[in-house]
């Protein structure tokens, strides 16, 4: 149990800074994710915090005691690594137990610990097994079972799930979801993948270019996200940009009223997310259907509008349209969203 | 017609393998079957087996018995294996020092280790006489030691430098984490992962210092001190050369090589080929 505080982290590697001046506070047991494009700096981030990398400039705080000059073993960390890194010549009781035998933990409190987390991961038929003979989503669960029995303060993952296959990924998501609400610790989690950040995080943090771009919880940066690419980055599929014009409040798309907003008059851009739009006769959005996928239950209508832009959205699965068939398509005005030219989102 | 000629492809291959063999293990063969044979028999039919009365075992005899042979064996064990040691020690550890730290003067450092590797060490020969004999170790077994760490230490370094960067990051972090000291990092993690080099540096390095003949002759040619190749010098006489010793001398001499090949085999093969196809 404990609060994780970055204070003014910054990471320069020669004369390239990776980090730019990080706050960030994390409350006891939140879950908290990292997400942005791949080398944005959200693993050498949490490299920091694990004691891994140096810090730069800036403090560390784990549970109220500066720690950034503290070896990882001291820190109260556990971490879960992309390659499970797991030694491949130690049995799963041999990798699970490893650090508590060198922390020279007697041999009960040991086998109990290491017993917990075979039990709470299911691996306590393969406690014999090397590495090698375990499937990946196997592997995955003894490196967290590994990282369970050092119960330490913070649990640090980093793209824990990104070598798994997409059927698996989503088990071990849900699987790492129950022990979060089962053992309420602090954790950070890194991913690339804007779905897990959704489905995990009790709050998620968008870097971009060793930036923080935003934080708030999942629906928050669904419903207001600070910026275009924020908006562009959470979401699947990805919110439509579209030029549009504002004039006298309103914003025009094509001549037709879409929404109204704040914005001075002058071209704007104009945020849609494919699953707000629907076929309404009356529509803002006019064009020719390009490419149809039908998914069942719903599909994608893939639009070129009048003025040569693109949209794509999500209908269900009642609509049916042929490539070159015409549609229109209607929002409404509290689901769009309007950028300025600095890609900021303008309050409506 | 395909197959017709894959077939043929791979019989020429191991033709051509085979007569390679055949080429390598002549002379070899040839010490060891001339070994059991008597002088007579050895010059009168070179390529002959040792049958009937060409059959003799005079020159184990000899080598056993009348010289101080076993002396010179323990010597050249003690050598090698004590050069194997501290070469499989100091080069792995180099080599987990250029390659897992960052650090001022990291690749000049590597560099340097590796540029022995195109000098030989004999060029300095007599530098290192003159250092041997002021450091008051000539004709000592440790003169040996110490030069043929030197010697085989660069070719260690490449070898192990190269495999110890395959070695995943990650595996070295979570030990970190685990509160592991950058000692018990490298001998509990990361040496149990590269054992396959480990056996491929040591069949490599064990031979030239097995073989050699140069250092003995020049750091410690003394009666208790000589090693097995410069043991065998004995029965070569001004006048007369005890063949049938010499060769058996010889043929003994092979045996540890050989033993050590074997057990250290199969990781060879694997060492040798995972650096090409990472296995």
């Amino acid at each position: 149990m404990a609060t994780l505080e970055l204070k003014g982290v910054e990471k320069f590697f020669g004369a390239t800074q990776v980090i730019h001046d990080m706050n960030l506070s994390v409350a006891d047991g939140e879950l908290v994710v990292f997400v942005g494009p791949s080398g944005c700096g959200k693993s050498t981030l949490l490299r920091m915090i694990a004691g891994l990398e140096t810090l730069s400039s800036g403090e560390i705080h784990i549970d109220g005691q500066r720690v950034d000059y503290q070896p990882p073993s001291n820190r109260g960390i556990a971490m879960v690594f992309q390659s499970y890194a797991l030694y491949p010549h130690k049995d799963v009781r041999g990798n699970l137990g490893f650090s508590l035998k060198h922390d020279k933990v007697e041999k009960s409190e040991i086998d109990r610990r290491v017993n917990i987390a075979a039990d709470i991961l299911g691996l306590q038929d393969l406690m014999s097994r090397k590495p090698r003979e375990l499937s990946g989503g196997q592997r995955q669960r003894v490196a967290i079972g590994r990282a369970i029995v050092r119960e330490p303060k913070v649990f640090l993952f980093d793209e824990p799930l990104s070598n798994l296959d997409a059927a698996l990924r989503v088990h071990m998501r849900v699987e790492i979801l129950k022990l979060h609400q089962r053992l309420k610790n602090t954790m950070i989690y890194v991913t690339h993948d804007q779905v897990e950040a959704m489905t995990l995080a009790d709050r998620i943090v968008v870097f971009r270019a060793g930036k923080v771009e935003q934080i708030g919880t999942p629906l928050e940066l669904y419903r207001t996200p600070a910026n275009r690419f924020v908006a562009g980055f959470i979401g699947s599929p990805a919110m439509n940009f579209l030029n549009a014009d504002c004039k006298d409040g309103k914003v025009l798309l094509n001549d037709r009223e879409v929404c109204r907003s704040t914005h001075p008059d002058g071209p704007t851009t104009l945020g849609v997310r494919p699953e707000h739009l629907q076929v309404d006769k009356q529509g803002p959005f006019q064009g020719s259907v390009q490419v149809f996928e039908h998914l069942g239950g719903e599909a994608f209508v893939h639009l070129n509008l009048a003025d040569g832009q693109t949209m794509v959205a999500k209908l269900d699965g009642e609509h049916q349209f042929r490539p070159g068939d015409s549609c229109q398509l209607g929002i409404a005005a509290d689901k769009c969203h309007v950028f300025d030219n600095d890609g900021l989102r303008v309050a409506s | 017609m395909r197959r017709i000629q894959d077939r043929l492809g791979s019989v020429g291959i191991h033709a051509i393998l085979l007569s390679w063999t055949l080429l390598a293990l002549f002379p070899l063969a040839l010490i060891v079957v001339n070994s059991f044979k008597t002088r007579k028999a050895i010059f009168g039919d070179p390529l002959g087996l040792p049958t009937g009365k060409a059959l003799s075992l005079k020159g184990y005899e000899s080598v056993m018995t009348n010289s101080d042979f076993p002396m010179f064996f323990g010597n050249s064990l003690i050598v090698t294996c004590v050069s194997l040691f501290f070469i499989l020690l100091f080069g792995a550890m180099a080599a987990h020092a250029v390659s897992e730290y960052r650090f001022k003067g990291n690749t000049f450092i590597s560099i340097y280790l590796i540029l022995g590797i195109m000098v030989p060490i004999r060029l300095g020969t007599v530098a290192l006489l003159n250092l041997i004999v002021d450091m008051g170790l000539a004709n000592t077994l440790t003169a040996l030691i110490l030069v043929y760490t030197a010697q085989g230490l660069p070719i260690a370094i490449f070898i192990f430098t190269e495999f110890l960067r395959s070695v995943s990051r990650e595996i070295k972090d979570s030990a970190r984490i685990d509160g592991l000291s950058e000692y018990r990092i490298f001998f509990e993690v990361v040496i149990p992962l590269v054992r396959p080099v480990i056996a491929t540096v040591a069949v490599f390095s064990m031979i030239p210092i097995w073989n050699d003949l140069w250092f003995p002759l020049i750091l410690s040619p003394g009666e208790e001190t000589r090693t097995v190749t410069l043991g065998v010098q004995q029965f070569i006489g001004q006048y007369t050369v005890q063949w049938g010793s010499v060769l058996a001398a010889l043929s003994v001499a092979i045996l540890p090589v050989l033993i050590m090949y074997v057990i250290f085999s199969r990781q060879l093969i694997r060492g040798i080929t995972s650096g090409a196809v990472k296995g």
